[in-house]
């Protein structure tokens, strides 16, 4: 097959198209992924050659993520890598087995900076034919059978009715003329790239405007991080969750708290389209020190000129004051007004002259407002501290909102979810979501876990 | 040669697209099939130097048809036809409707008198049609052309932005389902959403 | 018509058809790479058109469940073809026109009209959502281009006083109509960036939709819609050439020549829009483009057929 041998010695010069399942713990290999010059993190998993599986996954994010596997389209491969080496599953607590794993033939790796090289060998033996394609994991039926009951082989009387082949049609319902139009029900799955990771939505749709959103299951999709066997926390959730009980350097807070802002800027300058600064963003976010502040003040006045962005996100995703009064507290309630900061509890803070950054608008440019200047006042406060401490108060001012109260602010903005993107469009849903910036992890833990030391 | 060739080849597309539209289940394929009749007559009028009309009936029909398309997929349960459906209504009279319009129109094909001669030459019929149409008004038509255009836009941008419940960009929802709160709030509208998530945040 | 010369242009047409997609795929690699702060390595990104259509092609072709399958096998082919047409009409050189009709700016807009119809297709046929959506989108906003663009081409015909696009360019000897008429050319672009679906008007196909019309798309369908959207591009560059810069008019070179640089002149800059410009939601463009790029677009006519008027004298 000399065609087919040429076109995969020319395709093995080209990135490696991975489509990223990413699980918990996973969350400080699976940003940067997109940095490295031999990955091709592809939005849609038609176009990807190999599934990343990345961190651990209960039973549901499984079987999604061999429906996931399903549509890739052959040749394909799975990689796999989790933070103690065993298969990435977790399973609930309780003891129930954990649902077998479906992937036959995948490779797994342990060190994550193995991960883009081994991705890139996986490819090339796949495209070249030396490795076989993985195999299906789901069998290929219809749901239901399909039998019409009406003279022309049709499901109900007259011409429509029926669930032919076990798919419901779309419903008709009122528009908001009261007009009868076409309404689908889709569910929006774990993996949707400009979502985080976890989340699922039932969301009830009419032409592209949202009408009725509904989470299936209460956010706990994503795995549970207090479940049996849990291990310790790593990286920037470790260090946040560390000063609840014991004094931690100021300067590395703030530092990790500009990281994990620039990370998120990065995504969501992606999904606004703008695909190559959100890399140049995540560039950034990885070689910017406090010393060195001003690549990130050049990127905040770069955002505040581009008035493209201001038409994407002004007056998307209104958060109210009244909505932010209920959140525990973070940047989504800074941005509609409401300053609690647990920054300002803490005295440590006070001597370097801390002040919250509060806005008063409350939609989505807001938000990302909130976050840019909050990550320049971070580089600012970790070049002032120099070797000062916290205060262990009990309360931590995390990245996504506070930590160590009785509820987490992911878990807030999740619920909170299905009211705010009724009759939004969906571009302008997707703009609230990933303005929002849900911790999926946080969001799923139970409440009085984050009081406990959960460090061990 | 040529010229008649291609005439009896696009006039064959179009007789047989058009039979296709009411054969197809898919409500889109339909609209389509239907769009490539009406491109197969506009290159017939292209061939009858007639260039503009030609040209002028594809653009418009293809935005139309795709309209078409649209209106049907919103408002039919079944528009893509996964679920087989009978096409037509009574259907004794739309076969002896169809037959006796054939004959007139067939009737009229044969046995009227067109002119056989070319189009002269250096006649530039964009110009002409645009003279024989308009005439010494077209100062006018082109006045009333614009004020039409600025008349559907002021229409709907007056009518579009506030819909029957509401306004449109504050998910507006049907009074009877609000529980008693101003139309700008939207933390009153979960409570027409029995939503399965509850949690002591939620109400506040 | 002579048949060798109608030979001659529609050869001319394929090669520039297919040298203008490898160079926009060419210059928005290095104006990717350069934004993102990597190492631009120009001759790298030669081959990684190639590279990435040899990776693309090797996956099998998917199918979802109940596509309309030969729609979707259509979309592609057909968006490939009328962005050709579209070229087709462009003049390459004086004398070199592969469709020689007497209303050419007629043929270029019933060809860019028709453009919703493929977009819809390819949303449409995989029975899948989010590709739905994508075709919503575009046709919502489908008018929002078409209606500015028809309009500016019509000015840029008053000069000329015919819709040929031969005349409009030989009209243009002692001023180009970028000079004479402002407001057309960046209307004309920012229609044209609507109807090849690209940079911040990427909306069937934007990342907030996870891929849109194309998400369901794999192997060589994924390669040949991704070559049409570019055809596309290209051709709205040509014909902005010809009718906004003075086509193959200009001293010295050869005219096909000054059509080329003149092309490539408009390609960069729309190519480029995708890496500055975020992408511009539905609804806010159709108010802008309704509210105000259609009056501008008004106001233009108005100014041509003052110039016209007082030309007449």
């Amino acid at each position: 097959m000399g065609v087919k041998a040429a076109l995969a010695r020319l395709a093995a010069g080209a990135p490696a198209r991975c489509f990223a399942v990413v699980g918990a713990e996973a969350d400080e290999i699976a940003p940067w992924l997109r940095l490295d010059p031999e990955l091709a993190i592809v939005d849609s998993p038609r176009a990807a050659d190999v599934l990343l599986v990345l961190g651990r996954l209960d039973d549901e994010m499984l079987r999604a993520a061999a429906g996931v596997h399903d549509a890739m389209p052959p040749p394909r491969g799975v990689l796999s890598w989790s933070p103690r080496g065993e298969r990435p599953v977790s399973w609930p607590p309780g003891g129930e087995r954990p649902v077998s794993w479906p992937f036959t033939d995948d490779v797994r790796v342990d060190d994550p900076a193995q991960i883009p090289a081994a991705c890139r060998r996986l490819r090339d033996e796949l495209l070249s034919g030396r490795r076989a394609s993985s195999p299906d994991t789901l069998p290929d039926i219809d749901p239901a059978p399909w039998r019409g009951v009406g003279p022309f082989g049709q499901g109900g009387a007259g011409m429509t009715g029926g669930v032919p082949y076990g798919r419901p049609l779309a419903a008709r319902a009122d528009d908001r003329d009261g007009l009868k139009l076409d309404q689908i029900l889709v569910r929006v799955g774990p993996y949707l790239p400009p979502f985080p990771s976890g989340l699922v939505l039932d969301v009830k749709i009419q032409g592209d405007v949202i009408q009725e959103v509904s989470i299936p299951t209460p956010a706990a999709v994503a795995p549970d991080l207090m479940s049996a066997g849990a291990p310790s926390l790593t990286g920037e959730r470790a260090l946040f969750n560390a000063a609840l009980t014991q004094p931690v350097p100021v300067a590395d807070i703030e530092v990790a708290r500009a990281r994990h802002h620039l990370v998120w800027l990065a995504e969501a300058l992606r999904v606004s389209g703008l695909e190559a600064y959100g890399r140049r963003v995540l560039k950034l976010a990885r070689t910017m020190r406090p010393e060195a502040a001003e690549p990130v003040d050049d990127l905040s006045r770069w955002l505040r000129r581009n008035m493209s962005l201001r038409w994407g996100t002004r007056g998307v995703g209104m958060v109210s004051a009244s909505r932010a009064a209920a959140l525990p507290g973070g940047p989504v309630a800074r941005a509609a007004g409401d300053g609690r900061d647990a920054r300002s509890l803490d005295p440590a803070y006070g001597r370097l002259g801390f002040t919250p950054v509060v806005l008063e608008v409350g939609d989505a440019l807001a938000r990302w407002r909130v976050r840019i200047d909050e990550a320049q006042q971070a580089l600012a406060l970790a070049q002032r501290a120099g070797q000062s401490l916290t205060t262990p108060i009990g309360l931590v001012e995390g990245p996504c909102g506070p930590i160590g109260g009785d509820r987490s602010t992911s878990a807030a903005l999740v619920t909170m979810l299905p009211e705010l993107l009724v009759g939004m469009e969906w571009g302008d849903a997707v703009t609230t979501v990933v303005s929002l910036d849900i911790d999926m992890a946080e969001a799923a833990l139970p409440h009085d876990a984050a009081v406990a030391g959960r460090a061990s | 040669m040529i010229l008649n060739v291609t005439f009896w080849a696009f006039s064959a597309l179009a007789v047989f697209s058009g039979w296709r539209v009411f054969r197809a289940d898919s409500m889109v394929r339909a609209a389509y099939w239907l769009l490539v009749s009406f491109a197969a007559v506009g290159i017939i009028l292209v061939l009858l130097r007639a260039e503009f009309l030609g040209l002028i009936l594809i653009l418009m029909m293809g935005g139309e048809m795709t309209i078409m398309a649209v209106f049907m997929v919103a408002f039919m349960m079944n528009p893509a036809g996964l679920n087989p459906m009978t096409m037509v209504h009574r259907n004794s009279v739309a076969i002896v409707a169809g037959v006796v319009s054939f004959l007139a129109v067939a009737a009229l094909g044969l046995f009227a008198r067109f002119p056989v001669a070319r189009a002269p030459e250096g006649v530039d019929p964009t110009r002409k049609l645009g003279v024989e149409l308009l005439g010494n008004s077209m100062l006018v038509f082109q006045t009333a052309g614009v004020t039409l255009l600025a008349a559907m836009i002021a229409a709907i941008a007056i009518s579009s932005a506030r819909g029957r419940y509401g306004d449109a960009d504050q998910g507006s929802v049907e009074p009877d389902q609000m529980v008693t709160a101003p139309a700008g709030d939207v933390a009153a509208a979960a409570a027409h959403d029995p939503a399965p998530v509850t949690s002591p945040g939620a109400h506040q | 018509m002579n048949a060798l010369r109608v030979v001659i242009a529609v050869l001319s047409v394929g090669t520039v058809s297919v040298a203008g997609i490898y160079l926009a795929a060419w210059v928005d690699l290095l104006v990717g790479r350069a934004v993102a702060g990597l190492e631009v390595r120009p001759l790298d990104a030669l081959i990684a058109p190639l590279r990435w259509g040899a990776a693309t092609a090797l996956k099998a072709r998917t199918t979802t469940e109940r596509p309309d399958a030969e729609t979707w096998a259509l979309a592609p082919a057909l968006l490939a073809a009328l962005a050709a047409v579209g070229l087709a009409a462009v003049p390459l050189a004086p004398g070199l026109l592969a469709a020689d009709v007497a209303n050419g700016i007629v043929l270029f807009g019933a060809a860019m009209a028709l453009v919703v119809v493929a977009v819809f297709l390819q949303g449409w046929s995989p029975n899948s959502p989010l590709p739905m959506i994508g075709g919503y989108r575009f046709i919502a906003e489908g008018l929002s281009y078409e209606i500015p663009l028809a309009v500016v081409l019509i000015a840029a015909a008053l000069p000329a006083r015919s819709l040929a696009i031969a005349p409009i360019v030989t009209s243009q000897e002692h001023l180009w109509n970028i000079v004479r008429q402002p407001l057309g050319l960046p209307l004309y672009l920012m229609a044209g960036l609507g109807l090849a679906f690209w940079g911040p008007l990427a909306l069937p196909g934007g990342q907030d939709l996870a891929g849109g019309s194309s998400l369901e798309t794999s192997g060589v369908s994924r390669i040949l819609w991704r070559l049409a959207q570019l055809l596309v591009l290209v051709a709205v560059a040509a014909m902005g050439a010809a009718v906004f810069l003075g086509g193959w008019l200009g001293p010295l070179f050869p005219g096909a020549a000054w059509m080329i640089v003149k092309t490539v002149i408009l390609l960069v800059p729309l190519i480029a829009t995708r890496h500055f410009v975020a992408r511009v939601p539905t609804e806010r463009y159709v108010v802008v483009s309704w509210a105000i790029l259609i009056p501008l677009s008004l106001l233009d006519v108005f100014i041509a057929g003052i110039q016209a008027l007082v030309a007449a004298r």
